[in-house]
């Protein structure tokens, strides 16, 4: 149960949205690969009688889809009103976080909204340090140290990632200059045909025509 | 209260700051979304007063990069001790282009390290060059993440060129082809009509 009290307390002031019973909300992460991402989210149905947001019925859950960069569907679950889903990348690049509500009873939103606070964690933001100081008995110094190796680690990995997109970059731009060479190049041996064909068969339709 | 702004840039960062009286220990959001066209998104965060927010957003993809961003203060019936803030994406302008918006939401300190830190004691040499250290890694971290997103700028706008290109070739060559033989066609059919109504009119 110690888990769930943690992530309430990280959760007492969240960024939320609202979203509506058959939407579906998705959230771009364009990371490097060997990256943990941790979210975690809370929902809050809003009570007419009391007129304001209160927590979710057991039966409102919500589905958390994760695809990677190859639209290949990575995480697939459904979590309850409140829930944490954890993936680590494989490979680079911008996966989609998508999130919708499974509510099987209609009734419960009665035409209103559902509350939604989400806070995503990407790369160095995952690691919680209470528990590695504690588990390492690191004292206050090396744990310092030790956030700072993290960071250095993630900046490392976007720079790796970063080199790969630029190649993909430079290979679509040489890509669309080969194209456009080669276009002037056929473009211009296509009009000398033409010409050449137009002439030819005019003049052999007016020698046929008595003419010319 | 700081009213209601309504922006219209490229890149904007505002800054509401109101004398810094509470530090809400809180971490920031940071999140990229598609805003489909004619669409509106929009996201809430309860802050108390007095705290130091920042909100920076940037279009990624997408039309001429330009989005509606308002952020609202609540009204002043709401309670004293908690206001909401509100900021709000706005693609209604725009009929057929959705874009992509990455929005980085800091509000108040990034959390220290230890929960029962007391500030009471310095820090020593070693610790307080861990602490620049750390600062100066954060920047370069938020430098690479305003990179990626211009890359990926101009990376989409490469790869679109890509298809545009293409397709205008393939186009193209359709065109001149259809057009160079209906030349021709039209050519000779001025021709055979003369033809036809010279031999109607010769025995007359």
């Amino acid at each position: 149960h110690k888990p769930i009290v943690i992530c309430i307390h990280i959760f007492v002031s969240a960024l939320y949205f609202h979203i509506g019973e058959t939407e579906k909300k998705c959230f771009i992460e364009e990371i490097p690969d060997e990256t943990m991402i941790i979210g975690n989210y809370r929902t809050q149905l809003y009570d007419k009688q009391k007129e304001e947001y209160l927590p979710a019925t057991q039966g409102l859950g919500m589905f958390v889809e994760v695809k990677d960069p190859d639209e290949k569907v990575i995480l697939s679950r459904q979590y309850g009103s409140e829930g944490r889903f954890t993936f680590t990348s494989h490979t680079p690049g911008e996966h989609q976080i998508c999130l919708h509500s499974n509510s099987s009873k209609f009734s419960l939103f009665a035409g209103g909204m559902l509350r939604v606070h989400l806070d995503i964690q990407v790369g160095e933001h995952t690691n919680n340090y209470a528990e590695i100081a504690a588990k390492d008995k690191l004292t206050e110094l090396q744990l310092r140290v030790r956030q700072l190796v993290e960071q250095v680690d993630q900046i490392q990995k976007e720079q790796n990632y970063q080199r790969y997109r630029e190649e993909r970059f430079r290979q679509t731009s040489e890509s669309t200059n080969q194209r456009v060479l080669w276009w002037s190049i056929v473009q211009t041996l296509i009009l000398v045909a033409i010409g050449f064909w137009q002439m030819r068969h005019l003049k052999s339709f007016f020698e046929a025509k008595k003419l010319v | 209260m700081t009213p209601f702004l309504t922006a219209r840039l490229r890149r904007y960062i505002c800054t509401c700051s109101v004398l810094c009286v509470h530090l809400l220990r809180v971490c920031g959001s940071e999140l990229t979304f598609e805003l489909p066209d004619n669409a509106k998104q929009c996201f809430y965060e309860d802050i108390t007063t007095g705290t130091k927010c920042t909100l920076e957003f940037q279009v990624v993809t997408g039309g001429h990069y330009d989005v509606d961003c308002r952020l609202e203060d609540p009204d002043g019936a709401v309670l004293y001790k908690e206001m909401k803030k509100h900021f709000c994406f706005s693609n209604e302008f725009s009929t057929f282009t959705h874009k992509t918006v990455y929005f980085d939401f800091q509000v108040g300190e990034d959390p220290p390290l230890f929960p029962n830190e007391n500030r009471v004691t310095a820090l020593t040499q070693m610790e307080s060059a861990c602490v620049s250290i750390h600062e100066a890694l954060k920047s370069v971290i938020d430098y690479q993440t305003h990179f990626r997103l211009r890359e990926a700028q101009g990376r989409s706008r490469a790869e679109d060129l890509n298809t545009r290109v293409a397709f205008w070739s393939i186009g193209e060559a359709f065109i001149l082809l259809v057009v160079s033989i209906s030349q021709v066609v039209l050519l000779r059919s001025f021709f055979s009509d003369k033809k036809t109504t010279t031999t109607r009119h010769s025995p007359t």
